[in-house]
């Protein structure tokens, strides 16, 4: 199987805080890759890297091409498409609207073109192919301030899927979401990279990560610690120690507990990761 | 000794910039207390310049002795700082920095109105209250109270510096300054702070006010417009500083000063016809404040406060042809069947519609608030003048040269706002604003003289349609309808467009550009290019205006397309909605000129200076009432079934 994403040497420093330090890491293609680690970690700086909003030194290839000079949204149009911890949807757009801007691929020409001359291009079915595989039809025509916060988080899902990305970086989709819909994401999750499309998972929900992932990294303080099979990082001594210092058992057992999350949240660290 | 005249002419300007700085300590003020980008400081400072003039010299049938008047004003500009207070401030408290600033703007406008409406236009000559002696310096005369003024501006900057630095006020509004909520749970008064700050501000702007008397006749446009370089100034100190911002504004007065003595030495180009170069002060105030943000725009700090809005939501137009249908037939009917002025003022409408929709396109779609629109507007007007009269070229391709200009000025100004954003943005094309109009407008070589530049009416093939072409309207005079059709067809084909322009792809593109810049680009938008299309489109609509708006005067002057003007133009466009288009068509109906005006003005004897009296408490309503606008919300409010509430 080919590298759909293959980093090395990937740093990225915060005036003298080194937030990551040389992460190498890949996504193979039909893989759920995992990315865990305690709040702080680097695993928000280190899609921001990848995808362009921060400067980072070191090597980015998606499927062997060299993208790490390039802007966010040239990035974005190579395929490489991403959530938000904090959702960050188009408020003043309606759920339809927000896929749709995703959806398309308007170059200046296209742009002007439609403006200009009525050249329309049909709704884009791929936005509402997005729209069913989330379940958000129903919600299609509101404004996203009028969903509550686990759905907004599904459109953000849903407007990364709409881009037709060839690998998705999904950033804690589940935090805020009930153990019930945080099951239901993963098996959706699971489909979606079924179905071909290789993604990259970060998220505190353990039971999520390891219940769904092909293979884990783990990062701690700006470095990877672990690497390998949700049952080898399950028992890995330094993940557990980087973790609460508590035995697999208590890992175990807080994964199946919906608040999973809380346990590795620290205060004040929330900060620290933006 | 050739540096003498410099030092001397500097020294003279010691008294603008003690005003300059004056100015600048006032936006400072509210900048830290309030998080207001105060552009109507240099109006509060006007209106007790007007106060000691009426007082002084009995306009109100009193004369007070000067020390009365003087306490008087005091009094009146802490009457006008609990106005402002309560009227601009506290109603905006938690809103965006462009929401409070647009408030300022309609402060400005009504401020401005009630000065005119009480005062008239013209200036009046102001009793001095400083010493008017005179010292000769190397061989000059330098009047003394340019030292009074920057040694009591100087007072007063320490004495803030000191009441900030050390009293528990200062600190407390530094506090709530950084996080407001931190500060309430401390027990500090946010209002109460609040309330301090701009009592403090409009009391520095009534002492500029009373020692600007000292240099300058009171009018209603030098003081306000002060509030150019004084941005600058208070740009330099990141709206922070006192010190720096009284230092920059001096430096900034003594340049235009030296700049005065330099335009009257043989070396200084001229514009053609003998006379000096117009303008080359705004011109360097605009290079100033460019520098500024260059250096500075990141330092501005921003303010922790507890509530935070965003512009009102741009709807997507609801079956706009069918409205169209419904309207334009009414509105070619009444441009035929309306009495002249009638007419006259719809046509004004019109021509005001069209260039609010340049402010819908730039404001409304991709959330950069714009002076600079209707200085664009004069680009393609003088261009459409200029074209006749240097190369006898007329309609259609004078016209279409001159919206290609506009649009390639406002591609140009579009580049600041790659790195500029929101409240910067609004200053820095302020100062476009004014330095275009006095460098490009008043210059007789582009622009036109006092007595204006002719303009000829449209024809085409030999068929004359301006507005004084021989088909009368059914009372029998001008303007001619046919004009006015014409001005209905442009307006319907460019509200239809911009309808379209909502529906496309670029128009969801640039409302995502301006909902969230990051999430744009992570979703393949390219925000730098749409920004770039939006300044241009905006710009093309704008010159399409100001091509209409030189047609209907037949003669243009710089006036035509004043900043004033373009300001009031923003606060009538917020009032209606400034994100969809019947936002911009209501906008134009109530503009000052417009239908409205006339009738008021024909049925009640009101001027339309009565509107603006007006506008600026609207603007401020519908902020905190109806952000959306009135116009928008009429339009749209049915959209949404009850069912949507829930959830």
């Amino acid at each position: 199987m080919s590298a759909v994403l293959s980093t090395s040497g990937v740093s990225v420093s915060f005036g003298a805080v080194r937030a990551l330090s040389e992460v190498d890491l890949e996504v193979r293609e039909g893989q759920l890759v995992g990315l865990i680690g305690p709040n702080g970690a680097g695993k928000t700086t280190f899609i921001d890297a990848v995808t362009g909003f921060v400067p980072a030194r070191g090597d980015i290839r998606l499927r062997d091409r060299d993208i790490s000079g390039l802007p966010p949204h040239r990035r974005a149009r190579l395929g490489l498409g991403r959530t938000w911890q904090t959702i960050e949807l188009f408020d003043d757009l309606s759920v339809r609207e927000n896929l749709a801007v995703a959806a398309q691929r308007s170059t200046l020409a296209s742009g002007l073109g439609e403006v200009f001359l009525g050249l329309w291009h049909g709704e884009e079915q791929v936005a509402e192919d997005a729209l069913d595989l989330l379940d958000l039809r129903h919600d299609a025509d509101r404004m996203p301030s009028e969903l509550p916060q686990g759905r907004r988080k599904l459109v953000g899902v849903a407007r990364a899927l709409a881009a037709r990305p060839r690998l998705l970086l999904l950033d804690e989709p589940a935090a805020g979401l009930d153990s019930h819909e945080s099951a239901e994401l993963g098996e959706r999750l699971r489909r979606v990279v079924d179905a071909g499309l290789p993604a990259l998972l970060v998220d505190h929900d353990m039971s999520l990560v390891l219940g769904i992932c092909d293979y884990v990294y783990v990062l701690d303080f700006g470095k990877l610690i672990a690497r390998g099979t949700p049952e080898e990082v399950r028992n890995d001594p330094e993940v557990r120690a980087a973790y609460l210092g508590g035995s697999t058992a208590d890992m175990a057992s807080t994964a199946d507990m919906a608040s999973t999350d809380m346990l590795v949240t620290m205060p004040g660290s929330e900060a620290t990761e933006r | 000794m050739v540096l003498s005249p410099i030092v001397a002419f500097a020294l003279i300007g010691l008294g603008s910039g003690g005003l300059i700085a004056g100015i600048g300590l006032g936006v400072v003020l509210s900048y830290r207390g309030g998080g207001v980008i105060n552009l109507s400081a240099g109006v509060l400072a006007m209106l007790s310049g007007f106060c000691y003039w009426a007082l002084d010299t009995g306009y109100f049938g009193i004369t007070f002795p000067t020390g009365w008047a003087i306490t008087l004003t005091i009094v009146f500009a802490l009457v006008v700082g609990v106005v402002f207070e309560f009227g601009v401030v506290r109603p905006l408290r938690g809103q965006p920095p462009l929401a409070k600033l647009t408030a300022t703007l309609g402060f400005f406008v009504s401020a401005q109105a009630a000065v005119v409406l009480g005062f008239g236009e013209e200036a009046r000559p102001q009793p001095p209250i400083l010493p008017s002696g005179i010292v000769s310096i190397l061989g000059y005369t330098v009047p003394v109270s340019s030292f009074w003024i920057a040694g009591i501006v100087l007072a007063v900057t320490l004495l803030f510096v000191g009441a900030f630095r050390w009293s528990r006020f200062g600190l407390g509004t530094r506090a709530a300054a950084e996080n407001e909520a931190y500060a309430t749970l401390y027990g500090l008064s946010p209002n109460g702070l609040s309330l301090a700050n701009t009592l403090l501000m409009s009391l520095a702007m009534g002492l500029v006010g009373l020692l600007g008397a000292s240099i300058a006749e009171v009018d209603s446009s030098t003081l306000p417009l002060m509030i150019v370089p004084a941005l600058a100034a208070a740009t330099f100190g990141s709206l922070n500083s006192f010190t720096v911002t009284y230092i920059a504004g001096m430096l900034i007065g003594m340049a235009e000063s030296v700049l005065i003595f330099f335009s009257s030495q043989s070396w200084f180009p001229t514009n053609g016809i003998g006379n000096p170069l117009p303008g080359v002060q705004e011109l360097m105030i605009f290079v100033v404040l460019v520098v500024a943000m260059f250096f500075r725009a990141g330092k501005i700090p921003g303010r922790g406060d507890i509530v935070e809005r965003r512009l009102p939501p741009a709807p997507r137009p609801r079956a706009p042809l069918k409205a169209a249908m419904k309207w334009v037939p009414l509105c070619a009917f009444l441009m035929w069947a309306l009495p002249f002025g009638f007419r006259e003022g719809l046509i004004t409408s019109l021509i005001a519609a069209v260039s609010l929709l340049s402010l819908v396109v730039i404001t409304g779609f991709v959330g950069q608030l714009s002076i600079v629109q209707l200085a664009l507007a004069g680009v393609a007007g003088f261009t459409v003048s200029h074209f006749f009269i240097n190369f006898g070229i007329g309609f259609p391709w004078a016209a279409i040269i001159g919206v290609l200009l506009a649009t390639v000025v406002g591609l140009i100004s579009g580049f600041p706002a790659l790195r500029v954003r929101g409240v910067s943005l609004v200053v820095l094309t302020l100062a476009a604003a004014v330095a275009i109009e006095n460098f490009g407008f008043t210059n007789s070589t582009w622009g036109a003289s006092v007595t204006g530049s002719l303009v000829p009416a449209p024809s085409l093939f030999g068929f004359n349609f301006g507005p004084n072409a021989s088909f009368h309207g059914i009372d029998g005079a001008e303007p001619s309808p046919l004009f006015g059709w014409f001005c209905l067809v442009v307006l319907t084909v460019i509200a239809l467009w911009v309808c379209n322009l909502r529906r496309s792809r670029l128009g969801q593109e640039m409302l995502a550009v301006r909902a969230n810049e990051r999430a744009a680009a992570a979703s393949g938008v390219n925000v730098r290019n749409v920004k770039l299309i939006g300044f241009a489109i905006a710009a093309a609509i704008a010159g399409v205006s100001g091509v209409l708006l030189a047609y209907s005067y037949g003669s243009i002057t710089a006036d035509s397309y004043d900043t004033l003007v373009a300001i009031s133009l923003i606060a009538f466009i917020y009032i209606c909605g400034i994100t969809t288009v019947p936002g911009a068509i209501q906008g134009g109906l109530i503009y000052t000129g417009g239908l409205l005006a006339y009738a008021i003005l024909d049925w009640f004897g009101l001027q339309g200076n009565w509107l603006n009296l007006l506008v600026g408490f609207l603007v401020i309503a519908s902020l905190v009432l109806r952000p959306e606008g009135g116009a928008t919300y009429l339009f749209y409010r049915s959209k949404r079934p009850a069912s949507e509430v829930t959830s």
